[in-house]
């Protein structure tokens, strides 16, 4: 009989902890409150009212650069001290995993409420994820006057709406390390479109892929210090580089050589565009026949890090590389003297990759009114300059576009009264049209598949590129149908 | 085994049931009664999340626009068996690096609780500790130290290599362990040799089972250590051996995460650690085909019951029971 009662008991005790273990926890507000009570009376029913929590993530584009972090967060303190309304809450992510962190958030219904800056690629690699703002735009009367028109049609999508509201323009050009060329006697590349490059026998040629080939490989250098060009060049004890494309990816890589797009017209044939072919061959090339680009066996060589990569280590001559790169993060802190200079021509055309970032609100965000609430805020005339200055990008605003580069260098850089910012603006006229980033199916899916053979290609000397081209354009393809099926 | 046979492991199941006393059943309700927290558990964070990913195996879905979800099908699972190429070739590196991987490790730490289990090692106990620790190390730590130790420029066993014997070993040119696809797999199973702790302590449990006088008898008898190794230990730890093989080889079908840490599943070199699991990542999480991904989690799931079959099957070839009657 005892022992009866001692199992009924010892029954109702596990009971009890299954119910208390499966039972809601307390919200964190009662006790928070029941807090309080013992310094201030205040009745558990009239708690203040809460701020709405806004989550602003950042790591699909510009932002997740150590050097930004502290500015993104004064910009956030100085959001959240302006008003009672909302608590902006900023989460950054490194670039490398923000595409999976934020995937795996919206799979788990767990979506941020704005995101940004956004490129083309991140947006496109979200397709179907993001809200249309249109609907807000009209609720809230918002101006879009200030903008170009053309630049705002960007962001409507079809059969998904407006899906950003411009914020900067990021143009794209060569960036030197002024110093190299003088140690090495050369020429600087030309600071204007149309200018002609001096090769130090003082012939004028044109500024081309074959010219900066060229004059990479005179910038190139090994222990004994020969260059590139010289009999007896040793490419296993190079020193110093001529050039590379760097922080982007095979698609920005062909687009140096002019716009296109792995899938045809028809959104699901796979293709390897005839310039993005000359591309991939010349700097596959640079790699393994020319030297004058770090392959992947010289990326991770001691002498090529630095804070901004591998052109802040001082043993890059030239990159070509887009207006973020232009901020303390990169070069606040290097050793040498730097500028900007125009993109080479491919068969006589230039083109200078352009990156428009913007920020979108995903469908899964909890609040999408008061996210854009805070967008409108990050947006404003008076705030975008904070925001942008930070990113290194030109306004869309037209009203902000007059003294930016200015202010900027003022306020970044102000010891350096010289940088040719004319470039950068100029560039914009050769801006790629399709844009490099833009739509292709399985985006995720395709974007790590030319990946995969581009870091093939860049290990791996001796390779018969054409039949790695095939391999490519099959493998695409066997995606996209995948895709479209 | 015959039907006949199979039927008779059956009858006693059904005496059972007739034979069972009141006491008996009361004890088997209470049984089942403290089971209860487990079956809900399993019922709940197991059972149903499996059949909701068979569900899922079924549907075009792509977690980031969940109301854009279609039904179609076994469509993820034709595309899996017949038509992704990269199913069967995920599967063949799994299996590739499993086959370098798994006997090196296996044996490795085998070797090593032989080692600690004799008596003529000195401070045995410190030297367990010591083997140990390593495992102790959280993976991604380990995985990301093993990357600095394996650096080409600046790893340490290039230089120590090249010290030594005067190969190229450091730089651009040298033995790029985690960038050339002839290495990778050898440095892979470096990782694992860090974490060969646990085996080797099961194994030492097993070593220290096996009755001393066997090993008495045998040397009456003259047997070598070797002789003694072969027709006495490795036979009385037979079962420790399936035990750690079963583990193992589903352990290697799971193999994900140094590649991920290393390289976040890019497959780099040459897709040679796109391994099955880093795909089926990739799938669901990254290309956000949660359907096909789903697919692919299933496949792996029979797979590995299939393995797991054929290990128990074998075991009457090679696993000695002590108490059995053979």
């Amino acid at each position: 009989m005892r022992n009866k009662r001692i199992q009924m008991l010892f029954a109702l005790l596990v009971v009890a902890l299954l119910i208390a273990a499966c039972s809601p926890a307390k919200p964190a507000a009662t006790t928070a409150v029941q807090a309080t009570d013992e310094v201030v009376e205040v009745p558990t029913d009239a708690a203040p009212a809460e701020k709405v929590q806004v989550r602003w993530f950042v790591g699909l584009g510009a932002g997740s650069d150590e050097g930004t972090f502290a500015p993104q967060k004064a910009f956030v303190e100085e959001y959240n001290a302006s008003q009672n309304e909302i608590e902006l809450m900023l989460e950054i992510v490194d670039n490398d995993v923000a595409y999976d962190t934020l995937s795996t958030q919206i799979a788990a219904g767990n979506a941020p409420d704005i995101v940004g800056p956004i490129g083309v690629r991140g947006r496109d690699s979200f397709k179907g994820a993001w809200l249309d703002l249109a609907p807000l735009i009209a609720e809230n009367n918002y101006d879009l006057s200030d903008y170009d028109p053309a630049l705002v049609k960007f962001y409507l999508i079809q059969e998904q709406g407006q899906l950003g509201i411009p914020f900067g323009i990021f143009p794209s050009f060569i960036l030197y390390n002024q110093d190299l060329f003088e140690e090495a006697g050369l020429n600087l590349p030309p600071a204007k479109y149309g200018d002609k490059y001096v090769m130090p026998d003082g012939s004028e040629v044109e500024w081309n892929m074959d010219t900066l080939r060229d004059v990479g490989m005179m910038l190139t250098f090994d222990s004994n210090g020969k260059d590139a060009k010289t009999a007896g060049f040793d490419s296993t004890k190079i020193t110093q580089f001529g050039f590379m494309n760097q922080f982007t990816d095979p698609r920005g890589i062909g687009t140096f050589f002019g716009s296109g797009s792995l899938v045809a017209d028809d959104g699901k044939t796979a293709q390897i565009p005839d310039a993005w072919n000359a591309a991939w061959k010349w700097t596959y090339d640079g790699y393994w026949k020319d030297w004058f680009i770090p392959n992947g066996a010289y990326g991770g060589a001691d002498f090529l890090q630095g804070p901004g990569g591998p052109f802040s280590s001082g043993n890059l001559a030239m990159i070509h590389i887009h207006t973020w790169y232009v901020a303390p993060w990169a070069l606040g802190e290097v050793k040498f003297d730097w500028n900007l200079a125009a993109t080479p021509s491919y068969n006589g055309t230039v083109t200078s990759k352009m990156h428009a970032d913007t920020f979108c609100i995903p469908k899964g965000s909890k609040d999408p009114k008061s996210a854009f609430k805070v967008l409108t805020y990050m947006l404003s005339k008076e705030h975008a300059t904070s925001l942008l200055s930070i990113y290194g990008g030109m306004p869309a605003r037209l009203s902000l576009q007059g003294d930016y580069f200015a202010t900027y260098t003022e306020t970044n850089f102000p010891d350096k009264d010289d940088i040719n910012w004319d470039v950068a603006v100029a560039g914009m006229a050769f801006a790629d049209n399709p844009n490099h980033e833009s739509w292709m199916p399985s985006f995720q899916e395709t974007t790590d598949k030319y990946n995969e053979f581009w870091n093939k290609w860049s290990n791996t000397a001796g390779l018969d590129i054409d039949a790695e081209l095939e391999q490519l354009r099959a493998a695409l393809q066997t995606i996209f149908d995948a895709a479209l099926a | 085994m015959s039907l006949t046979s199979m039927v008779n492991a059956l009858r006693p199941q059904k005496n059972f049931k007739t034979k069972i006393s009141s006491l008996q059943k009361k004890e088997a309700l209470w049984g089942l009664f403290f089971l209860t927290p487990w079956i809900i558990g399993f019922i709940g964070l197991y059972f149903f999340p499996m059949i909701a990913s068979f569900v899922f195996s079924l549907l075009e879905f792509n977690p980031t626009v969940p109301d854009q979800a279609a039904y179609i099908g076994f469509d993820n699972w034709r595309r899996a068996l017949f038509e992704d190429p990269e199913v069967g070739l995920s599967f063949l590196r799994t299996i590739r690096f499993s086959a370098i991987s798994l006997p090196i490790g296996l044996a490795f730490a085998l070797f090593l609780a032989v080692l600690l289990n004799s008596k003529n090692v000195l401070g045995s106990q410190l030297y367990r500790t010591l083997f140990y620790m390593p495992s102790m190390i959280p993976l991604v730590a380990t995985v990301l130290i093993w990357n600095g130790v394996l650096n080409e420029q600046t790893g340490w066993i290039n230089i120590i290599i090249q010290k030594f014997t005067g190969i190229q070993a450091v730089g651009s040119t040298g033995l790029r362990w985690l960038a050339d696809p002839q290495l990778v797999y050898l440095a892979y199973t470096m990782f694992g040799l860090w974490g060969v702790g646990p085996a080797m302590i099961i194994f030492l449990a097993g070593l220290q089972g096996v009755p001393t006088e066997l090993y008495e008898a045998a040397e009456i008898d003259g047997a070598s250590w070797f002789q003694r190794l072969g027709k006495i230990t490795l036979p009385m730890i037979t079962p420790v051996i399936l035990y750690q093989l079963i583990l193992n080889v589903i352990g290697s079908l799971q193999y994900f995460l140094a590649p991920f840490v290393l390289n976040r599943g890019t497959g780099f070199p040459e897709g040679m650690t796109r391994f099955y699991m880093v795909y089926f990542f990739k799938q669901s999480f990254t290309f956000q085909n949660m359907g096909y991904g789903a697919t692919l989690a299933w496949l792996m799931f029979i797979v590995g019951i299939i393995l797991t079959v054929i290990l128990f099957g074998t075991a009457k070839y090679w696993v000695f029971y002590a108490a059995e009657d053979k």
